[in-house]
């Protein structure tokens, strides 16, 4: 929460201050407010796991570009430090600042690769950890220009060499969905990603391809991949960065199905409310689905809460979320839950109607269907080991009550 | 600093992760000063610099000020270690600004690391010397960036880029065209990552400068999706501003079709029709006026839109159809083709900025492509939907069709924040369409029972709007208010849900707003919210009704039959209600007196009569006001009533009535649709200005559509061509090597002072690679000025040989007016030719008449080396006489303190000579007569050789501040030496002593085009006289040598070589300058200037100030 980087014109101190004055005076509206136009400055904010990271500009300037860029920061941070949170900031304090004068420059983006930045400033690690302490000194600071910044292909640690050579590819998808009040499913989609860990000694050039491209709603892409052959073949030609990526994030839309079912049912009367929620397997996708979770908000009109269920455990948290983790659905039995809920003092009936949110995670399957058909390497002579994963989980998957 | 916050890192947590901070620098960061830093930063280990930086940093980031150990710090960045480097630039950059006169001893080690072997090295010291912000390093900036440009190294380039920003920031006007030529360099780099960097030095320092852009402009489209993200999204930018400014907007284009519209009505409306039929969706007027206006507003800015329209009734400027390119020409065709793959970027600022060219580019059909991706992008962080989807509110706005078939995308989770929920509600409401109704409205109705009633509220003021839009549909939309309100009112009682009375109010508002569509078809709906009055309790709303039923009292048949019913039951509870009702019920009781006929009208009086009665003692004065007021203005309507027939026919009464009427029953006129209130400022998609709603400062729209001149437009078709000459063969390889070629060379200069000479001509020769036949013979160095004479043409040699013989005045500056004699030969009038330049001191406007003039002589003073001479020319223009004019130095007292305090040991870079006085004092002009002018020897002390010295001249008893400007060229002095000696002298000043810029010179072709007539004049002495004439003019030089070229050519001037010596008036260190010509006699030459010189900064500002004069045209020759 202090940590602070000064580029550019400078910046007084003061606009922190008068951020979280702002912010504690107001918490809930302007928490969420990406874009604050101060007094004096033009603020911009992201929230990540509790870290505010704040950017000011007093000049015009694409606001999306310093969003992306906090993001950025954030994600290399998170990498870094294995986490994000206070104590992690505090403790790397020195590698915080390199980082950031790395990665920025007079206001400009310098230096954004992870692969690249983790060769200029070495992640901390236990190496390191242990070796500064037996030696009292360790540089984390490289001494030499990585290679990658001069080459074509500026995301790419230079040269790495493995021992075995390996791919591994996932599908991960979320589905959102949203059923509403009715038990109509009003909107149902795949958000996925195809995310990559290459480990591939030299400079490896490979190609993607799908099944089923055709379902593919839109697409966004790593720099890495090539725009030419997706656009006339729809192949994914690219060099990949070292390490872990998302080579694409894709969208499919306008599904039919979901796979289970969450039935919430509220009845109220005389100032008490009846609350069952069902949930069970609507398309068996073949495969276990599980960590089950079913969430919601009790409205704020309620005063106490009993609840019960016939599998799984129920949690009511003190910000009246109530919290229903079932795990794994059973063969035999449709998992329920059901209480009842006292209102406020003269409230006849429930007039607000709670969200549940569904959660739920299945393996093996893409459940939009994409799937792959190859993956080629070129310029590479050797053998390499290419794995196969797909992941299916919950999004924004919105039961409305 | 925040102990709230430092109170959120549980204890517990600190316990567990205790173990895990072993080995970080956790210790540093929690107690920083329990060791002494001082020793540690003077310690000869590098680890414990580290370590005190570390602390030091670990200060920083809590908010002290620990400046004070700056020049402790400042001795550590001549650190072989890369770390304590890194940690001593972190710091330095810090406090640079604060402390700068010890960030200047860090200068030397900076310009040391710009010539290290490790690229990594030299982008950091060129970062942080960029970083340090110091007017007085300026000009060392640009020689390391302009060397830095041409590094072999991407990323140093790249760095070099960033740099440019910090140096134009500076605000130094002689050196913008300097910082533009690098910038049009890198822009023509061939790697994309300093493409990038470039294209966001170039709208920091000129966005304008088109010229730079339209050079490269395939080029830059074509690497566009190579480069990185964030160069990216200023590039995209830059290149639609050029478009547009170059060709105008696109034919094709929804903006030329908005904007438009009023001129090629027909055409257009046809089209418009097609395209409606295809979305199934009806544009109203109010929408593509919408439209036009929001692209007015791209290219005019909001607030000068918005004033034109007010005055003259919003008419479009007239357009020219030359103003308007088609899709189909070449240079909008690349952008867009370059663009669009960009709209995949995984970078959501990226793909918003390349739907923002479409957007605006684009034909109609292809806009469509940008509406998936930036839907797509809406999943990205919560940040950059909240972004997106303001971006998306206004498309949506100007182009409804093309997110109309997409409304499920703005359906709402309940993981959104308000705002972004009301932003998706908005979007909504104006992209609903009768087939998409139905589903929307069904969504509604989940959010009404949404737990945030503020969301709940928002959804029932949308559903009215879109009920307001779409008129099949408010039936249903008012049924579904209806029973809302009629719902609504079980937990009116209730206090604690204050977010109820906001969705009734809301409620009521929305029905109002529908009503008033069409009021006799909802007759009934008035008559069921009436019926509800006593059940609602919210105060608002209350009154809204109320006014409703004094609005349409004389509406349909039952109403008119229940109002004496209603009356009686309001002014029965008149005392209990809110002042808002109160108001509404002394209104609606006036408005239905006004209407209503027949026998009802006794009860209305008598209800009348009882609510004014009570509303005249009421506590509130609003309350009392009102109701005299409309007693007042009823009083002659009851009384003409009252006396039924008798003397109704009075004017005076007559006319009352009618103002009242006109008053209470005017209202209802006023049913017109209104359009949602929409904030009516638009600003370009993705612009922080937008988001904000008001011009952040630096906000530019769009360029004025082709406001380039065509003489940019031709030297486009022609780089064009040779671009793609060049790049077939280099694209990468060759020009790699040409630059890491020129770096050598360059490097072993700059690198250190044993630096072989071989290297000099090379880098002074730089650009004339081709074989020309060209002898160059000072290259020969045995050959001395005897040797070239014979090679010279018999005429120019003539002129040559008499030069000795002329006389000269003062002997210590003998040889440069030997030269300037020898001009006099050729021309003839030496008088006016080497008469320096003259400066204004005090313009007769703001003296009083008094008119003072100067100019730097080239005398030197014999009191003291510090001192200055000028020549001070002071006239009177006024018609009375002028007493006491003097001129002194008033800061000499002030300033003396103040930057006294350099420390001794700074480099011998600066030195300020404060603790004398800047001027030796003048001799006081008694009395000056009309006309009559005086001429004064001045001596000044000038305290840097670029910052003006503020004097005050007193005349007639009055003061005015005048300010002197010095002119690096009178600093020196003229030292007369041989050529052999400058040759030795130049040779000991290799490397960082020598810097070299070039300009281009045209000065000749004026002299040459008067001397036309006489062919036997030699070019190549006009082109030396010029050249010799303006350097001595300018500058108190003194010339060595001129070497001549022998060219087969005889039109080429390339070769020539002026060579000038002077030294340093303040310490006579020697000072050499040596001009390089290049180029053809009759054109304008490239005139490359080298100067050496020990003295770094005064050197560089010497040959900024010799380059700034030869550009320039003289006038004085005309």
């Amino acid at each position: 929460m202090l940590e602070k980087q000064l580029s550019g014109h400078r910046v007084d101190r003061s606009i922190c201050a008068w951020f979280w004055d702002k912010a504690i005076s107001q918490p809930d509206s302007f928490k969420q407010q990406p874009v604050i136009a101060s007094p004096t400055h033009y603020l911009f904010q992201v929230l990540r796991e509790g870290i505010t990271f704040l950017a000011c500009t007093q000049v015009e300037m694409p606001p999306l570009m310093a969003i992306e860029f906090l993001c950025r920061v954030a994600d290399v941070l998170n990498d870094y430090l294995g986490g994000l949170n206070e104590d992690l900031i505090k403790d790397n304090f020195v590698i915080v600042y390199e980082l950031l004068d790395e990665m920025i420059d007079n206001g400009f983006p310098l230096t954004t690769e992870l692969n690249i930045l983790q060769e200029m400033i070495a992640p901390p690690n236990i190496v390191s950890k242990v070796l500064s302490v037996v030696t009292g000194s360790s540089s984390n600071v490289s001494d030499s220009l990585p290679g990658a910044t001069a080459s074509l292909v500026p995301w790419r640690t230079a040269d790495p060499k493995y021992a075995n050579n390996e791919i591994y590819v996932d599908l991960v998808e979320e589905m959102d969905a949203t059923i509403n009040r009715d038990g109509v499913l009003v909107k149902c989609e795949i958000n996925g990603e195809v995310q990559v860990n290459s480990h591939i000694t030299g400079l490896p050039d490979l190609t993607l391809s799908f099944k089923n491209p055709s379902i593919l709603d839109d697409v966004r892409f790593h720099p890495c991949v090539r725009y030419r052959p997706w656009e006339s073949d729809q192949i994914l030609s690219f060099v990949p960065p070292d390490g872990q990526f998302k080579l694409m994030s894709y969208r499919v839309r306008k599904l039919k199905n979901t796979p289970i079912y969450v039935k919430p049912q509220l009845t109220s009367e005389g100032g008490t409310c009846r609350l069952s929620v069902l949930v069970g397997i609507r398309n068996d996708p073949g495969k276990t689905i599980d960590s089950v979770t079913v969430e919601f908000q009790l409205p704020s009109c309620i005063l106490s809460a009993d609840l019960t269920s016939n599998h799984g455990v129920v949690n009511i948290l003190g910000n009246k979320t109530c919290s229903w983790s079932i795990g794994r659905i059973p063969k035999d039995k449709a998992p329920s839950m059901s209480g009842t809920l006292v209102l406020e003092t003269g409230l006849e009936r429930l007039h607000v109607f709670p969200t549940f949110q569904v959660g739920f995670r299945i393996m093996g399957v893409a459940l939009s269907g994409l799937q792959i058909d190859k993956l080629d390497l070129k310029t590479v002579p050797y053998r390499f080991y290419k794995g196969f994963r797909a992941l299916t989980r919950a999004g924004e998957f919105e039961v409305r009550s | 600093m925040f102990p709230q916050f430092g109170a959120t890192a549980e204890s517990l947590t600190k316990a567990s992760t205790a173990v895990l901070r072993i080995g970080t620098d956790a210790h540093l960061y929690d107690d920083p000063e329990d060791v002494n830093i001082a020793p540690l930063l003077d310690s000869k280990f590098d680890s414990e610099k580290c370590e005190a930086l570390k602390r030091l940093l670990a200060l920083i980031a809590q908010g002290f000020d620990v400046s004070n150990f700056f020049p402790q710090v400042v001795k550590n960045v001549a650190s072989q270690s890369l770390e304590v480097k890194k940690l001593v630039y972190l710091y330095l950059l810090h406090y640079a600004e604060k402390r700068p006169n010890e960030a200047l001893l860090s200068i030397n080690c900076f310009q040391k690391d710009l010539g290290d072997t490790n690229p990594l090295v030299r982008a950091w010291a060129l970062r942080a010397m960029a970083g340090i912000r110091l007017h007085v390093i300026a000009p060392l900036v640009i020689v390391a960036v302009q060397k830095c440009a041409r590094d072999p190294s991407v990323y140093v380039r790249k760095c070099a880029a960033n740099a440019l920003p910090k140096l134009h920031d500076l605000r130094m006007e002689e050196h913008a065209s300097a910082i533009e030529e690098i910038v049009g360099l890198l822009l023509n780099d061939h790697s994309p990552g300093v493409v990038g960097a470039a294209a966001s030095a170039f709208t920091s320092v000129c966005p304008n400068n088109f010229s730079l852009i339209g050079r490269n402009y395939k080029r830059l489209c074509e690497i566009l999706p190579d480069v990185e993200e964030w160069g990216q999204i200023i590039l995209i930018g830059i290149l639609l501003r050029y478009v547009i400014a170059r060709l105008g907007l696109v034919k094709e284009s929804i903006m030329f079709s908005l904007f438009n519209k009023d001129i090629e009505n027909l055409e257009e409306d046809e089209s418009y029709i097609t395209s409606n039929e295809e979305a199934g969706y009806a544009i109203d007027n109010n929408v593509s006026e919408l439209g036009n206006m929001i692209f007015q507003c791209y290219i005019e800015g909001p607030d000068e839109y918005l004033s034109r329209s007010s005055s003259t009734n919003r008419v479009a400027p007239k357009l020219d159809v030359s103003q308007f390119t088609s899709c189909s020409n070449e240079v909008v065709k690349i952008l867009l083709q370059c663009t669009s793959p960009l709209l995949w970027s995984n970078n959501s600022a990226v793909v918003l900025a390349a739907a923002g060219v479409h957007w605006i580019m684009a034909s109609k059909e292809h806009v469509k492509r940008i509406v998936k991706p930036l839907l797509f992008v809406l999943r990205s962080s919560s940040a950059s939907r909240y972004v997106v989807l303001c971006n998306i509110q206004v498309f949506a706005k100007a182009m409804p069709s093309l997110f109309a078939p997409h409304y499920q995308d703005f359906f709402i989770c309940s993981s959104d924040s308000y705002q972004i929920k009301a932003l998706k509600l908005d979007i909504l409401s104006s992209i609903v369409t009768d087939s998409s109704i139905s589903f929307i409205y069904k969504e509604f109705q989940d959010y009404i029972r949404d737990p945030d009633r503020r969301f709940a509220a928002d959804t029932v003021a949308a559903i009215g709007l879109c009920a307001q839009r779409l008129p099949k549909m408010a039936t249903s939309c008012l049924e579904g208010l209806l029973t809302l309100v009629g719902q609504e009112f079980f937990c009116g009682e209730i206090r604690s849900l204050d977010g109820e009375e906001g969705v009734l109010v809301q409620a009521i508002i929305s029905i109002k707003s529908i009503i008033k569509l069409e009021p006799p078809s909802y007759e009934k709906v008035i008559i069921q919210l009436v019926r509800s009055l006593d059940k609602i309790k919210v105060p608002a709303a209350r009154a809204m009704i109320i006014w409703m039923l004094g609005e349409y009292c004389s509406l349909g048949e039952i109403i008119p039959r229940m109002l004496s019913t209603v009356l009686k039951y309001l002014a029965w509870s008149f005392t209990s209600e809110a002042l808002e009702a109160k108001l509404q019920i002394l209104n609606t009781t006036a408005k239905v007196l006004l209407c209503i006929k027949g026998e009802d009208i006794l009860t209305m009086r008598k209800i009348w009569s009882y609510v004014i009665e009570l509303a005249e003692c009421d506590l509130k004065y609003d309350i009392r006001d009102r109701a005299r007021f409309l007693k007042k203005l009823l009083s002659s309507n009851l009384e003409s009533q009252h006396g039924e027939e008798e003397n109704s026919e009075s004017q005076k009464r007559d006319q009352s009535y009618i103002l009242a009427e006109c008053i209470l029953g005017g209202q209802t006129k006023a049913v017109t649709v209104q359009s949602e209130p929409i904030d009516f400022r638009f600003y370009l998609p993705g612009s922080l200005s937008q988001l904000v709603f008001h011009a952040a400062p630096g906000y530019e729209p769009l360029p004025k559509p082709c406001s380039l001149p065509y003489t940019d437009l031709d030297q486009y078709d022609g780089a064009t061509k040779s671009d793609s000459d060049e790049e077939d063969p280099g694209t990468s390889g060759s020009l790699d090597e040409e630059s890491a070629s020129n770096y050598s060379s360059e490097q072993s200069i700059t690198g250190s002072g044993n630096a072989s000479d071989s290297d000099e001509s090379v880098s002074g020769n730089e650009g004339e690679d081709n074989a020309k036949p060209l002898i160059q013979i000072s290259d020969t160095s045995n050959v001395c000025d005897t040797g070239f004479r014979d090679l010279m043409s018999t005429k120019s040699l003539e002129s040559w040989l008499d030069e000795p013989t002329r006389s000269s005045k003062g002997s210590e500056i003998k040889q440069s007016q030997i030269r300037s004699s020898s001009a006099r030969i050729t021309i003839g009038n030496i008088g006016s030719r080497v008469k320096p330049k003259c400066y204004t001191l005090l313009d007769p406007a703001n003296g009083n008449g008094l008119r003072v003039n100067y100019s730097f002589s080239s005398e030197t003073s014999s009191i003291s080396s510090h001192l200055v001479c000028l020549e001070v020319l002071f006239e009177n223009c006024s018609l009375e006489p002028m007493f006491d004019i003097v001129l002194i130095d008033e800061d000499y007292s002030k300033s003396s303190d103040s930057t006294n305090q350099t420390s001794p040991t700074t480099e011998n870079t600066l030195k300020f000579h404060v603790d004398k006085p800047a001027l030796i004092s003048m001799e006081e002009i008694p009395s000056l007569e009309p006309g009559q002018t005086a001429k004064r020897t001045l001596l000044v002390r000038f305290h840097h050789h670029l910052l003006p010295l503020k004097l005050a001249l007193f005349c007639n008893d009055k003061k005015f501040p005048v300010k002197l400007r010095p002119d690096i060229g009178y600093f020196v002095k003229p030292l007369p030496i041989s050529i052999e000696d400058f040759r030795d002298k130049e040779s000991r000043l290799p490397g960082m002593f020598e810097y070299v810029r070039s300009c281009t010179f045209t000065d000749h072709i004026l002299e040459l085009n008067k001397g036309s007539n006489s062919l036997t004049e030699d070019k190549f002495l006009v082109i030396c006289e010029t050249i010799a004439l303006k350097m001595l003019s300018n500058a108190n030089l003194s010339l060595v040598s001129v070497d001549m070229p022998v060219a087969a050519n005889l039109d080429d001037a390339s070769g020539l070589c002026l060579r000038f010596s002077s030294e340093i008036l303040s310490n006579s260190m020697p000072c050499l300058i040596t001009v390089t010509v290049e180029g053809k006699c009759s054109d304008p030459l490239i005139v490359s200037v080298k100067v050496n010189c020990e003295e770094t900064v005064f050197g560089l500002n010497l040959l900024n100030r010799v380059v700034n004069f030869l550009v320039e045209p003289s006038v004085t020759q005309l």
